[in-house]
């Protein structure tokens, strides 16, 4: 019977990966594979790792997950799925999962220095509103804050902003996305005036012309690159090019690997840009109908404190660059300035600030870009001939300028995390622009993202400092206005001040600003760089730090409240990923034990806060040049009454359970059968996750964002639609008349609102401030090449990067299921090149000391691995809490976006 | 290729479409992490462009798994745990 059994099961996962591939199949097999499926049940899902999106199906039998499979029917991954993407339906039975409340006790009562003990769910809320009401009445909205993520459902999300920004009113919420694409955001407001991409993933099978750009695809995107090596594989024409700092596995497919210096992607892209000018190869049509030239200003820090305050001693060189920089002879000449000249960093607090400019000023600017310049700055591999980089330049300018190639360039976290990471996203779009190659099918700028939904939550539900959903902005009165009305607030209730982004919110718990701090759905005490002071900060600061959490990360260990979550087939959900498509999922298997979703955590949270509490006066200092009192953030007490509210209506009933709300009942048939372990324990007959999807889908029907009705993306022969979905159709490409029912007037309209006004001005300053409109306009901008702050000197003698290997994801929470305690050793390796292991005395798999200006770690040398680094060059992969790299890396940001740059830092390592 | 695949451990080859060079198979393993290592044995094989997982089951498996580094097994003990975390 077992051998029958096993069989069977082989000869159906053998017949449906056949079917998944479009492979034929006899009526005998396709029938034995049912047979052995027949008491299972089967319904489709979303991949719970990366912002690809892949689409799963879930088997499950008796309350557990009994098997997953790639879904054939799935535009995204026809099929596959990477390692990651097998780990779906086993990330929630690890050994060490969470299951009930654990609160740091002494003698029956919270103590910050006391052990962790199981509480109840009653008590975990009583002392987190206790502590909770403490930091409020101290600090105001400032002084509390949500760590919120990228992997947060939509209506996660959802609530998550609208308790904050609604209840609360503190815009201190900022996800973990924070860390892997707000450089990216900021290159699409900047040039489009709207979020996201105008391409699709289709777009790998329409070019001919694949460059990757600081992202090593191959490993972090594999099943995207499964398509890029099909396309490969099958056409002579089809050239690839791989970008990078390191030699990676996305090198092997690729025709072309260019090793560049870490920063000199800003030089590379305006060699493009001058060959694009010399060779008069600009696409004048398409640049004079659409776009127009801007820049900005060079002296805007690197997103550091503008302080040593808190700095360690050895920190105190690299932090004063954050006020003062001196020139090196690369930046002079990139920069049109002196060598040795000292800038002062006058724009650290407006680095978005942009004007235009005209197009001869910028073929000024891109002059000094010459091959033999940028060749000499660029080269990455010492061991490499120079005339050998400058031929690969060539060939790469030539490839994206050739008028009968259709070129993609996608990038990843070599550009969002970048000293100047915002500049080179937009760099992206200079050259695609100059070109006339975006927003067509075969041709564009893409940006790939690390999250499942940093695009569909974190990005488009807008839970981020200064953001409110569908692209809308706390700084802006008509958008507060409008969100005021979406959610039926009475005015002013929302708070003008943009919070604190989540390095800040870091910052402000070491400095003694944030006081109360809740994690949600993800790791940041293991994944912000410069760990050591934030440790510090969560374990030694008189703060109360509560984290939601399947697992025992660093997080939920340094934390003094965690509360047990449930995972991603536990809950109801809906995800959106990087090209712009929203999919979702029903609860497959219960949650164990004691966990609850985060939508019911922080609606039960929401119970215990009434009107009065929140919507009175509240001290928010810094409102005064947003036309407030000054320091204060006005009681709407009066105005809320006025609307029929009661200052006793609790945050629950005014903001999750209201009347419309309560309306949209469970159960519902959209649910087949299955359950909702939210909408009963909540035990009010409505349908949370629904509802809430229902009320955020009103902010971006008819504003560029139209997301379907929540049943749609439900039904089995929908997988998942490309926002804006109009009339029923989901858009392929943005700001382009063929396919975009926005796009009002002419070919292509770069219609995105934000930032569509600009003075006028030469390379060094606006000279007029008269402002011109660009409506349909996309911006070309010219950006400089700008020297990273730390770099390799005497002491720190080595670059060190961090990043993704294939099978971990992120901090390893859910694909590396061991208790640190139990483990036998570290697994995240560094990789070095052979010769500056020799010079160090150093030998393969010896255990090393990783150093830096602020903290260290050991680990184990690699230097025949997969990822084999140029000489000068080491990478430690992140994934691992026994090598907490995050200690060692520098909190250096891009100052538009705030984003860390990871990939830049110089340590010394030698034998431990 | 097929007769490489079936010479290793707990691989059984299904269906191979020529015309497109495609091989369905299917791998037996008692622990996820040899999983894990079978596919990249799988991927070192020469004439291999992807090898991907499509299909997981694990259906009468009630064992809890633990770990999903094959490399975990083969170093020494060293552990930079920042000392907060080991209270």
């Amino acid at each position: 019977m077992e051998i029958t059994r096993r069989e069977f099961i082989k000869t159906s996962a053998a017949a449906a990966t056949a079917a998944a591939v479009g492979m034929p199949l006899s009526g005998t097999v396709q029938a034995a594979a049912k047979e052995a499926e027949a008491d299972w049940q089967w319904d489709k899902g979303v991949c719970r790792f990366c912002g690809t999106g892949c689409g799963i199906m879930i088997a499950t039998k008796d309350g557990r997950i009994v098997a997953t499979k790639g879904d054939p029917d799935a535009p995204v991954n026809r099929g596959l799925n990477c390692i990651k993407g097998y780990f779906n339906g086993k990330i929630q039975y690890g050994k060490d999962r969470l299951t009930q409340p654990l609160m740091r006790m002494s003698n029956g009562k919270f103590d910050k220095q006391g052990k962790f003990v199981p509480v109840s769910w009653d008590q975990a809320f009583d002392e987190m509103e206790k502590q909770f009401r403490k930091a409020y009445a101290e600090k105001g909205p400032a002084g509390v804050a949500v760590f919120g993520s990228g992997q947060y459902t939509i209506p996660e999300g959802y609530a998550a902003a609208k308790l904050m920004k609604a209840g609360f009113r503190s815009n201190n919420i900022d996800p973990n996305a924070r860390h892997c694409m707000a450089s990216a955001v900021v290159g699409f407001i900047q040039t489009f005036g709207i979020d996201e991409p105008s391409g699709n993933y289709d777009d790998i099978e329409y070019t001919d012309t694949v460059i990757t750009w600081g992202a090593n695809m191959a490993e972090c995107h594999p099943i995207l690159w499964s398509r890029v090596s099909a396309r490969r594989l099958s056409n002579d024409n089809v050239r690839v090019v791989n970008l990078t700092t390191a030699n990676n596995q996305t090198s092997d497919i690729a025709d072309t690997e260019i090793i560049f210096k870490p920063g000199t992607d800003l030089a590379i892209w305006n060699y493009i840009a001058r060959e694009i000018v010399k060779r008069d190869a600009v696409n004048h049509d398409y640049v004079s109908k659409h776009c127009v030239f801007a820049t900005g200003p060079y002296d805007i820090g690197y997103g550091m404190r503008g302080t040593d305050k808190y700095a360690f001693p050895a920190e105190n060189d690299t932090q004063a660059k954050e006020l003062k920089v001196k020139l090196d002879k690369w930046e002079a000449i990139a920069q049109r300035k002196k060598e040795g000249e000292v800038v002062e960093q006058k724009h650290r607090d407006k680095p978005v600030a942009h004007w235009l400019i005209s197009f001869d000023d910028f073929k000024k600017a891109v002059e000094p870009y010459t091959l033999d310049f940028v060749a000499e700055l660029s080269r990455g591999n010492p061991g490499e001939e120079l005339a050998s980089h400058k031929e690969k330049l060539k060939e790469l300018a030539d490839l994206y300028i050739d008028q009968n190639r259709k070129v993609v360039s996608y990038w990843t976290m070599g550009f969002n995390q970048h000293y100047r990471g915002s500049w080179v996203n937009e760099q992206a779009y200079m050259v695609h622009l100059l070109l006339g190659k975006q927003a067509m099918p075969g041709n564009g700028a893409f940006s790939l993202t690390g999250q499942p939904s940093a695009c569909g939550t974190a990005r488009e539900v807008g839970t981020f400092a200064h953001r409110l959903p569908a692209d809308l902005v706390v700084t802006n009165p008509k958008h507060r206005a409008r969100a005021e009305e979406i959610w039926k607030l009475p005015h002013n209730t929302l708070n003008p001040k943009v919070g604190s982004h989540i390095v800040k919110i870091m910052r402000d718990l070491e400095d003694g600003q944030v006081k109360f701090a809740w994690v949600q759905v993800n790791n940041p005490f293991q994944a912000t760089a410069n760990a050591n002071h934030w440790i510090k900060a969560a374990r030694e600061m008189d703060n109360f730090i509560v984290v939601s959490d399947p697992y025992p990360t660093i997080s939920a260990k340094v934390a003094d409240l965690i509360l047990p979550t449930a995972m991603i087939f536990e809950k109801w959900g809906l995800y959106g990923n990087a090209e712009r498509r929203t999919q979702a999922w029903r609860e497959q298997v219960p949650p164990p034990g004691e966990a609850r979703t985060d939508v019911w955590q922080i609606l039960e949270f929401s119970k215990r806060f009434r009107l009065r509490d929140v919507w009175g006066e509240k001290p928010v200092a810094g409102l005064k040049e947003e036309g407030y009192a000054d320091g204060t953030l006005p009681d709407v007490l009066a105005e809320a009454e006025k609307m029929g509210y009661s200052p006793d209506n609790t945050l629950y009933e005014v903001l999750f359970a209201n009347a419309v709300n309560k309306k949209v009942k469970w159960p519902d048939p959209v649910a087949k059968g299955h359950d909702n372990h939210t909408a009963r324990a909540l035990g009010e007959g409505w349908f949370p996750e629904k509802a809430l999807f229902n009320e955020y889908r009103k902010f971006g029907v008819g504003h560029m964002h139209d997301l379907a009705e929540f049943d749609v993306y439900y039904r089995d022969d929908v997988r998942g639609l490309k926002w804006p979905v109009v009339d029923g159709k989901e858009t392929e490409w943005r700001f382009n008349a063929k396919y975009d029912p926005y796009v009002k007037t002419g070919d292509f309209e770069f219609y995105g609102p934000a930032l569509k006004a600009l003075p006028s001005g030469d390379l060094d300053k606006p000279t007029s401030k008269e402002k011109t409109s660009l409506a349909g306009k996309a911006k070309i901008f010219f950006r400089p090449y700008a020297a990273p702050p730390e770099q390799p000197d005497e002491n720190y003698d080595l670059w060190l990067s961090t990043g993704r290997v294939l099978e971990h994801w992120h901090t390893g929470t859910m694909t590396q299921r061991v208790p640190e305690l139990h483990r036998a050793m570290p697994t995240a390796q560094i990789f070095m090149h052979p010769e500056d292991a020799d010079a160090r005395g150093i030998k393969r798999n010896d255990i090393v000391v990783v150093e830096s200006r602020r903290g260290m770690v050991k680990a184990v040398v690699e230097t025949q691995g997969r990822n084999r680094p140029p000489k000068n060059y080491t990478f430690v992969p992140f994934f691992d809490e026994a090598v907490f790299i995050n200690k060692v890396a520098l909190d250096v940001t891009c100052p538009m976006s705030k984003e860390t740059d990871y990939k830049k830092c110089a340590v010394k390592v030698y034998k431990a | 290729m097929v007769e490489q695949l079936n010479q290793l451990d707990g691989i059984d080859v299904h269906h191979r479409d020529d015309s497109s060079g495609r091989i369905v198979i299917t791998q037996e393993a008692e622990h996820i992490h040899d999983e894990v290592d079978g596919l990249k044995r799988i991927k070192a094989l020469p004439h291999v462009v992807l090898a991907e997982m499509v299909y997981h089951c694990f259906e009468e498996d009630d064992e809890l798994f633990e770990a999903v580094q094959p490399e975990l097994n083969e170093q020494e003990r060293i552990a930079v745990i920042p000392p907060y975390l080991n209270k």
